[in-house]
């Protein structure tokens, strides 16, 4: 009872609202009208000073109607407003509809085999979610993976189709769009190292999905060759959004336990709480040197051995390189030596056959100071890209047998790290990493301080 | 393609004819009761939480998907409670304010420990500390309920958690309209993202229905006749991109919140929307026997 009179009450209220709003309107229009007509008219007169002879003419059609007049109509029946879309919802299908076809590879946080859509006829890649650590319900990374991955619609970033679900709901299979290749697998099997011009183009299509992560606050956090995707049309995705998240406000503590220990940054071994999307630039910077060596670039076998090898390869931080080195919790136990002689960058001379802009956008990906990096964007529009060998375009790429379409692989790279205490760096015996460049500064490189 | 961020998912007719609840027979003013109850419970756990309204909004637009559509869950099966829980547990794992499932449980244990749905804001902020205080057996079962139903929402959602919400937008609207520079643009401010929670507790579910730029117009434009700021005499909101239909469809259902939930706070009086399943059997049980006597 009560309900329905109050709702009377509202259609009234509206109605009455509709229709003073409406009187408003039309009063509005009229005084609009009349306005552009005065306007019009106004215009008129100056035409007629400037020339008489059309004044008759325009005339007689201004009385005559308005709307069949040129202008503006003062109040067009449609105007064109922004319709957003973003689809729906509906249960989530069942693992039935896949029909899996041979396993791939499995993944830090999951299994990934190739399918069929029984339905489409589709071949697409599931990626069955590990459900290991069930301590806090459903897995955090499988969560951020698929809530990325839905938000990431990119030509370079692999699409996820939808996600499924078995029979007890704690089987959850991500279906994704499926590539021929992943780069590590490819780079292993081929005798040659990518040309100049197909590095290039690789490395442009990965700085786009980058910059578009990073444009829209994501930081992928595992970028490594493994997960690097490409297709038979020389089409480039990055993949297995696992580690990633969105950038979080301003100091919120973050893991320093991500990225594959290959592709880490120095900031991250060295303990650093707050990072941001320049440890996906370093990232970059393994993978660009990867491409040109056809090998890892930094395959250290621990925390240690993986800053030893940065320190050799790119120099040790300096107060003038790198000020927030020495405010990094784990750069205490480090015992820099006093001269700093012989210690710089070897990137120049350890890639003879890259042109100078090459060398220097390798450097800079690579600078220990993650402020010395340039952003996505910055490094797209760097010259090495528009200097000789050009980019060679996706569809001239070689095509190779699949490994991912007929067998298992193995896994031989370290895996990203697993969830839990990252292990600070207690011990650092950096003896001898500079032995080789110059015998009277045998020794002294580093010292273990053990007090 | 890309999804635009400021779009939301939005429900169909299909799934705003039907809902789960009704296909079990559930009246459906029981059904909007209950979900404008368990609006009202995340919204207070979130508070207690310390939670911002956005993470709080996002888990309440959650738990209102979760409801609609012959698929959506029914409360026939799910008790709001729970689903509430859940849907916050869910959506604050995903944000930047992770919260543990301990403090989610004695969070809804504490607020589950109130006679009446309608208490007084205040006393949610007295320290009772033993009404939070669960048993190690009781967090364990409860722990079990939780990541359950976390689940199920995944699975009726199809993992689609994406929520566009009005706020940013509400504010960019009214620095366009350049109302800061009125003495009493804040008031207006005020009034407008008020408004904006208050939409989130809307039996029309607007959420669901309405783009976020369209619920932000609406709201400004109520707030500016209620606070008496006149705003451009023209056809401002389609510059936001809502046509004068949508605005007053909108507006209405804004304004209809307040007799709303008067009324639900009169039917209710001193006793508690059910938020179990068991309650809700023993309410309907309660309409039956009432009926039955007529």
């Amino acid at each position: 009872m009560t309900r329905a009179s109050r709702w009377a009450d509202e259609e009234a209220d509206a109605a009455e609202a509709a229709q003073r709003k409406k009187e408003k309107e039309a009063k509005k229009r009229l005084k609009l009208a009349k306005q552009q007509v005065e306007e019009a008219e106004e215009a008129e007169e100056v035409d007629e000073a400037q020339e008489s002879d059309s004044h008759r003419f325009k005339r007689r059609r201004l009385s005559g109607s308005v709307e069949g007049n040129d202008e503006p109509d003062p109040k067009p029946e449609e105007r064109k407003l922004l319709r957003f879309e973003a689809g729906g919802w509906g249960p989530a299908r069942h693992t039935s509809n896949f029909e899996i076809l041979n396993a791939i590879e499995e993944g830090s946080y999951g299994w990934v085999s190739r399918a069929r859509d029984t339905a489409t006829s589709e071949i697409v890649a599931l990626k069955k979610v590990k459900m290991d650590h069930l301590q806090d319900g459903f897995p955090i990374t499988a969560l951020r993976e698929i809530h990325i991955l839905q938000k990431a619609r990119h030509k370079n970033i692999v699409e996820l189709k939808e996600t499924i679900m078995g029979n007890d709901l704690s089987e959850v299979v991500l279906v994704m769009e499926f590539l021929e290749h992943d780069l590590k697998t490819l780079q292993e099997d081929m005798a040659e190292p990518f040309l100049a011009s197909e590095v290039k183009t690789l490395l442009r299509q990965l700085g786009g999905a980058v910059d578009f992560l990073h444009e829209n606050f994501i930081m992928h956090r595992d970028l490594k060759t493994s997960n690097i995707l490409i297709n038979n049309r020389g089409i480039l995705k990055i993949a297995d959004f696992g580690m990633a998240r969105m950038i979080p406000p301003p100091h919120a503590p973050l893991t320093q336990l991500v990225v594959t220990l290959w592709y880490r940054a120095p900031e991250l071994l060295l303990g650093a709480h707050t990072y941001d999307t320049s440890v996906d630039m370093w990232s970059l910077g393994c993978i660009f040197g990867e491409l040109l060596l056809k090998e890892p670039l930094l395959p250290g076998k621990n925390e240690v051995d993986s800053l030893t090898l940065i320190f050799t390869l790119c120099g040790l931080p300096t107060e003038k390189k790198w000020p927030a080195f020495y405010r990094l919790p784990n750069a205490k136990s480090l015992k820099m030596p006093r001269e700093s002689r012989n210690t710089g960058s070897i990137i120049r001379a350890k890639f003879p056959f890259l042109t100078n802009a090459g060398a220097e956008l390798l450097s800079s990906l690579l600078s220990l100071n993650p402020e010395g990096r340039p952003s996505a964007k910055e490094m797209l529009a760097h010259p090495y890209f528009a200097e000789n060998p050009r980019p060679k375009p996706p569809d001239m790429f070689p095509t190779f047998p699949s490994k991912a379409g007929q067998e298992k692989r193995r896994v031989r790279e370290p895996l990203a790290p697993k969830r839990g205490e990252a292990p600070g760096i207690q011990q650092i015996d950096f003896s001898g990493i500079f032995a080789n460049r110059d015998e009277e500064e045998k020794g002294a490189g580093f010292t273990l301080r053990m007090a | 393609m890309q999804v635009s961020p400021l779009a939301n998912p939005l429900a169909t007719v299909a799934q705003l004819e039907t809902s789960g609840s009704q296909l079990d027979g559930i009246p459906a003013d029981l059904e909007d009761s209950i979900r404008f109850a368990g609006a009202r419970l995340t919204q207070a756990a979130g508070i207690l939480l310390r939670l911002p309204q956005e993470v709080i909004a996002q888990a309440i637009v959650v738990f209102s998907r979760f409801w609609v559509g012959p698929e959506g869950g029914s409360l026939e099966e799910y008790g709001a409670g729970q689903v509430s829980a859940s849907s916050l547990y869910l959506v604050t794992k995903l944000s930047a304010f992770p919260k543990s499932a301990r403090s989610i449980i004695n969070v809804y244990a504490y607020l589950d420990s109130f006679p009446s749905t309608f208490v007084d804001s205040d006393l949610l902020q007295q320290k009772k500390a033993d009404a939070y205080f669960v048993s190690e057996g009781t967090y364990q079962s409860r722990r079990t309920a939780l990541f359950n139903t976390e689940q199920r929402i995944l699975y009726i959602l199809g993992f689609q958690l994406h929520v566009s919400l009005p706020y940013i937008l509400c504010v960019t609207y009214l620095q366009a309209l350049d109302v800061f520079t009125h003495p009493r643009a804040s008031e207006l401010a005020n009034k407008a993202i008020a408004h904006l929670n208050t939409s989130l507790l809307s039996p029309q579910l607007l959420h669901l229905t309405h783009q976020p730029p369209c619920i932000a117009t609406a709201a400004i434009y109520l707030a500016a006749k209620e606070v008496g700021i006149k705003l451009p005499d023209v056809e401002w909101w389609e510059v936001f991109d809502t046509d004068r239909e949508e605005l007053g469809f909108l507006v209405v259902g804004l304004l209809s919140m307040e007799s709303f939930a008067t009324a639900e706070k009169q039917k209710w009086g001193e006793g508690k929307i059910p938020m179990t399943v068991e309650e809700l059997h023993r309410e309907m049980q309660t309409r039956r026997s009432a009926n039955g006597e007529d």
